[in-house]
């Protein structure tokens, strides 16, 4: 750390900073013409960017932020691509350069190298993958670290996972202190969802020496979440508003507030005990000196209130935080495959929707996280662990729990978890704190730590609380603090020594008494052996509540456990008015819980449909019913009942085949609808995949027909079309090669001869997407000639697919399914 | 948002339901997917006037070229609807990733629900930019001024590529948290962007 940076941090800490204001309008006033990049300037007029910069030092201000918010490799290349263009190198080099001469001009101030928002999406909702994200930001890092920046300042980050890859470039390139800062819109979000409590946690999670707010609010509208950052923020807060609200005059954005008032609503931020002040868009060097001359006569204002909360324990997912404290929290244990056939096959199977539904359903039932644990033998876990922390933090706004015993699949899983995670587990060996302390140092994570060491499991709750000391020292070593540690006290069967309880009991009380930190237990394990276990687990699991127990890894869907949690809550006062035990009652949360596993009502009473009649004699039967209505409970229920006297394959053959045929004859003549067309199709999937888990059981697999490939082209990020069409075909029992959307020409040529696949089918929605789809088959054609190629889509006619040269266009869902069985039956002709 | 402003039947419309009724397996889905919206969207939107500037083509052949905010558009189709304007309404709006994360949810777990969710969503973005028109319409109403139906590019030959045109004047990113895809897609998905022509009834 050079002198300039320890000066900096220490001014930070203990006094306060005057960043700088808004840069953008006043380029424009000095004649910055639209269109053209900003970052420009640094090179084509710097005498322009170190007046600003020193106007801004003239005025008071103690930082100076570079002219580089739009500065990344997307934006400028590595190699100059023509006579007039500038590389990055350049770019950013000669931004701190203009910035360092004004501070050697003025003879006074810092340096910060300003990054923003990438421009580009990241997955899931882009194609830009985390580690390319954290490339890119690692470049400009590089080259401002090189040309003496002082520190890193992230800003305007709207999205918690663009910022967490542009935090961890900078921690990973250079020495440099990191300041973030987001931008919340006025209900207090950020256009993400995230929230200052998530804010707070990600960023000290990933260790940023300070963290803040600016753009998007003036200071009035700023203060609220302002509040809120300070009472959790253990580092120091910086403020930067804009002027006011922005508005129109003649074409041009003005912001409504003048520098002395901007100043007097400062005011109140800096009573709440901001550390940085400074300006965004909007602001100027009178905004700055008003605000210095505010600063100084408010000296010795009173710090922070009383109603701190820096305390609290915070897990995130890329919205919102869960606070795990007084109020009783359940983790979710259903993703694990300890136990669990078909957990096992998907995984095997790589069957992400078996168990993405197993988390989401775990959420309808009320569990506030997710364990992830999919460590099983023959499985990948480090590649696996990724993969699925992935798909499952792209649909479910749970903060996750990723459990495993590598800490190589911890670490990757961490690195691109989008949020500050739950991490399972550490414990009290030594090689074991080695491998997990310096990863929670590097992404931040609450992590679980269990009483044991070398020596096993202690017997007393002494023994455990030791370990549990033991832990937390160590943890100290790496700034871990205790507000991110909960002692596991570990559960041993009741059946083997009848005190194991108390004593488990005994060291989730001490944990919270004497040491101070908060606990967390997975309860199952208790009634090891015994009959009747739901009985002694909500018992139990009751008394560790009343003991001080934070989280219960447990899970949500026994009737039993979520009776005792919910009474607990009631009980102890954390349910206002009891609205969530009443509701649970009366949802049938805990009822529908309590008659898990029984049959379904209604299978036998689902009136006679209205589809067309089958020659089948079962066609009619309940398994018909069920699909042709879409009735997906009905028909997993009416497919195990019909498996018991019938053979699996003609279960197949005269009750689904006919179903499926029947609705896609409707859907043809306009009598069923796309919605009913998928429901049925859905409805099929679940009675296939329960005769299927049969046939495996029989070792007589029913083989598919044949594999094709299916894609959304190049430029396309619509891809519903193409997912109906997976759907269906799968029910025809095809092997689908899904490529997804945005698929280059190339990877779907590579994916058609790796497999085989005597079709593809192409997806675009877009008029303007269709020249790739063009593409596309010229280059199958090139390569792959014997493929056969079908298109689908809203802008596609059959003129339209002839004439870029397609064999067969897809009216609609079921067309695709109708050119298949054509192409497979071997009637290629058209 | 408050989802009984959303046409229903143009919901049915985007399923593919034309001139009939949905059953009533799907319209209690239709309704279950606008109130799981309406509690994850957060509507917003931008808008900006600027004076119009309508460059005459020399003939018949050249497409006319239009001037607002620092905006140069060359169309027809745009030059048309604008015609009589001297100002525009440049505005963007969007339900933000909320409507995306929950298409996506279905996409993964459930295809019927997600195409409703979809659906749906489409035409809770549409009630929603109706919304706000109807507001500016009666707004400007009472100033003697009327509105030309708002015009997108990517209608006619009005470019998408102008999508980037409308990010920067707009600060979309920054304001509205919308990004352009390579093709010039909007994500969040559930964004619009229109320029609305401004116009005073002329007695003749």
């Amino acid at each position: 750390m050079n002198e300039m940076t320890s000066v900096f941090l220490e001014q930070l800490k203990n006094g306060h900073v005057l960043f700088d204001g808004g840069l953008g309008s006043l380029l424009q006033a000095r004649g910055l013409p639209a269109g053209v990049l900003p970052e420009t300037w640094n090179i084509t007029h710097p005498e322009v960017l170190i007046q600003i910069h020193r106007e801004y030092l003239e005025a008071g201000a103690d930082v100076v932020t570079t002219n580089t918010f739009g500065a990344n490799p997307f934006k400028f290349p590595e190699e100059k691509t023509e006579e007039d263009s500038y590389t990055l190198r350049e770019i950013v080099t000669a931004a701190v350069a203009n910035a360092k001469a004004a501070v050697r001009e003025t003879g006074r101030g810092f340096v910060a190298l300003d990054l923003g928002p990438t421009g580009k999406l990241l997955e899931p909702m882009g194609d830009l993958s985390f580690e390319d994200c954290v490339s890119a930001y690692a470049e400009v890092v590089r080259f401002g670290a090189e040309a003496g920046a002082d520190f890193v300042l992230i800003e305007t980050m709207s999205d918690l996972y663009e910022l967490k890859a542009a935090v961890l470039a900078a921690k990973e390139n250079g020495a440099l202190p990191v300041i973030a800062t987001v931008a919340f819109d006025a209900s207090g979000k950020l256009l993400t969802g995230g929230t200052p409590k998530s804010v707070v946690a990600l960023l000290e999670g990933l260790r940023a020496d300070a963290l803040g707010l600016n753009c998007g609010l003036g200071p009035d509208a700023m203060a609220a979440v302002a509040k809120e950052l300070l009472t959790y923020a253990s580092v120091p807060v910086i403020v930067q508003p804009n002027a006011g609200l922005p508005r129109s005059e003649e074409g041009r954005t003005v912001y409504d507030l003048g520098a002395e008032d901007f100043a007097a609503q400062m005011k109140e931020i800096i009573a709440m005990g901001a550390k940085g002040l400074g300006g965004c868009c909007g602001t100027t060097p009178a905004h700055i000196r008003a605000l210095r001359e505010v600063l100084q006569s408010s000296a010795g204002m009173s710090e922070r209130s009383d109603s701190l909360r820096r305390d609290a324990t915070l897990v995130t997912s890329f919205a919102d935080a869960a606070e795990i404290g007084d109020e009783p929290i359940i983790i979710g244990e259903r993703i694990n495959p300890t136990g669990k056939k078909l957990l096992k096959q998907a995984l095997r199977d790589e069957d992400m929707e078996y168990i993405l539904n197993i988390g989401l359903k775990q959420q309808e039932q009320g569990a506030h996280l997710l364990d992830v644990n999919v460590g099983e033998p023959g499985i990948d876990e480090v590649a696996m662990l990724t993969r699925v922390v992935k798909e499952l933090q792209s649909v479910t706004e749970l903060p996750l729990q990723l459990d495993s015993a590598d800490p190589e699949a911890l670490a990757r899983a961490m690195r691109i978890y989008n949020g500050k995670p739950m991490i399972n587990s550490v414990n009290g060996k030594q090689e074991s704190m080695d491998a997990v302390f310096p990863l929670v140092q590097k992404y931040g994570g609450v992590v679980v730590c269990l009483c044991l060491d070398e020596d096993g499991i202690p017997e007393t709750a002494d023994g455990r609380i030791a370990i549990a000391e033991k832990i937390i020292r160590e943890a100290a070593k790496y700034g871990i603090e205790k507000k991110d540690l909960l002692i596991d006290a570990l559960c041993m069967t009741v059946s083997t020594d009848e005190r194991n309880a108390m004593v488990t009991l005994e060291t989730v009380r001490r944990s919270r008494e004497e040491l101070g930190v908060k606990t967390i237990l997975g309860v199952s394990n208790i009634s090891f052996g015994l009959p009747l276990r739901e009985v002694i687990n909500a018992a139990f699991y009751t008394l560790a509540m009343e003991n001080g127990l934070n989280a219960a890894i447990i899970n949500p869907g026994s009737a039993d456990m979520m009776r005792a949690y919910y009474a607990f809550r009631a009980l102890k006062g954390f349910d206002p008015h009891l609205k969530a035990y009443i509701d649970a009652c009366g949802g049938g949360l805990i009822a529908a819980a309590a008659t898990r596993g029984a049959a379904p009502a209604g299978v036998n009473t689902v009136p006679a449909t209205e589809a067309a009649p089958s020659s089948s004699e079962h066609a009619g039967g309940p398994l018909f019913h069920a699909i042709s209505k879409g009735l997906k409970a009905e028909a997993v229920s009416a497919a195990k009942e019909a498996l018991k006297e019938r053979e699996a394959l003609a279960i197949i053959d005269e009750d689904m085949m006919p179903a499926l045929d029947a609705v896609g004859q409707g859907f043809e003549k306009g009598t069923v609808f796309l919605p009913q067309l998928m429901m049925s199709a859905e409805a099929a999937k679940a009675a296939f995949a329960i005769i299927r888990e049969h046939l495996r059981r029989q070792e007589g697999e029913a083989a598919s027909k044949g594999n094709i490939v299916l894609a959304t082209v190049q430029g396309d990020i619509h891809d519903i079309g193409k997912n109906i069409v997976k759907v269906l075909l799968e029910n025809y029992n095809y092997r689908v090669i899904d490529l997804g959307r945005d698929v280059p020409p190339e990877k779907v040529v590579e994916a058609a001869l790796r497999e085989q696949a005597p079709l593809v089918g192409l997806s675009a929605l877009m008029t303007t997407t269709v020249p790739s789809m063009e593409k596309t088959i010229r280059l199958l054609r090139e390569q792959a000639p014997e493929v056969r190629v079908m298109v689908g889509g809203a802008v596609l006619t059959k003129a339209y697919a002839d004439a870029i040269g397609a064999d067969f266009y897809a009216k609609d869902a079921m067309g695709g399914v109708t050119v298949a069985e054509r192409i497979f039956a071997g009637e290629a002709a058209v | 948002m408050n989802t009984e402003k959303v046409n229903r039947k143009e919901i049915a419309h985007y399923l593919g339901i034309h001139g009939a009724s949905p059953d009533a397996q799907t319209e209690e889905v239709i309704e279950d997917c606008l109130r799981e919206l309406s509690a994850k969207v957060n509507p917003k939107h931008v808008f900006r006037t600027y004076p119009l500037a309508l460059v005459p083509p020399a003939s018949e052949e050249e497409v006319p070229l239009l001037h607002f905010a620092d905006i140069g558009v060359q169309s027809r189709d745009l030059s048309r609807n604008l015609a009589g304007c001297d100002e525009v309404l440049l505005f963007g709006a969007t339900l933000g990733d909320g409507a995306d994360f929950l298409i996506r949810r279905y996409e993964k777990t459930r295809m019927s629900r997600a195409l409703v969710m979809q659906a749906s969503a489409a035409a809770m973005i549409e009630a929603y930019c109706n919304e706000i028109n109807d507001a500016w319409e009666a707004e400007y109403a009472a100033k003697g001024f009327s509105l030309k139906p708002r015009f997108s590019c990517g209608y006619g030959d009005f470019a998408l590529e102008h999508q980037k045109d409308f990010l920067r004047v707009l600060e979309l990113e920054k304001r509205l948290g919308i990004r352009l895809t390579d093709g010039c897609l909007m994500v969040p998905t559930k964004s619009v962007t229109a320029v609305i022509g401004i116009y005073q009834e002329r007695d003749e």
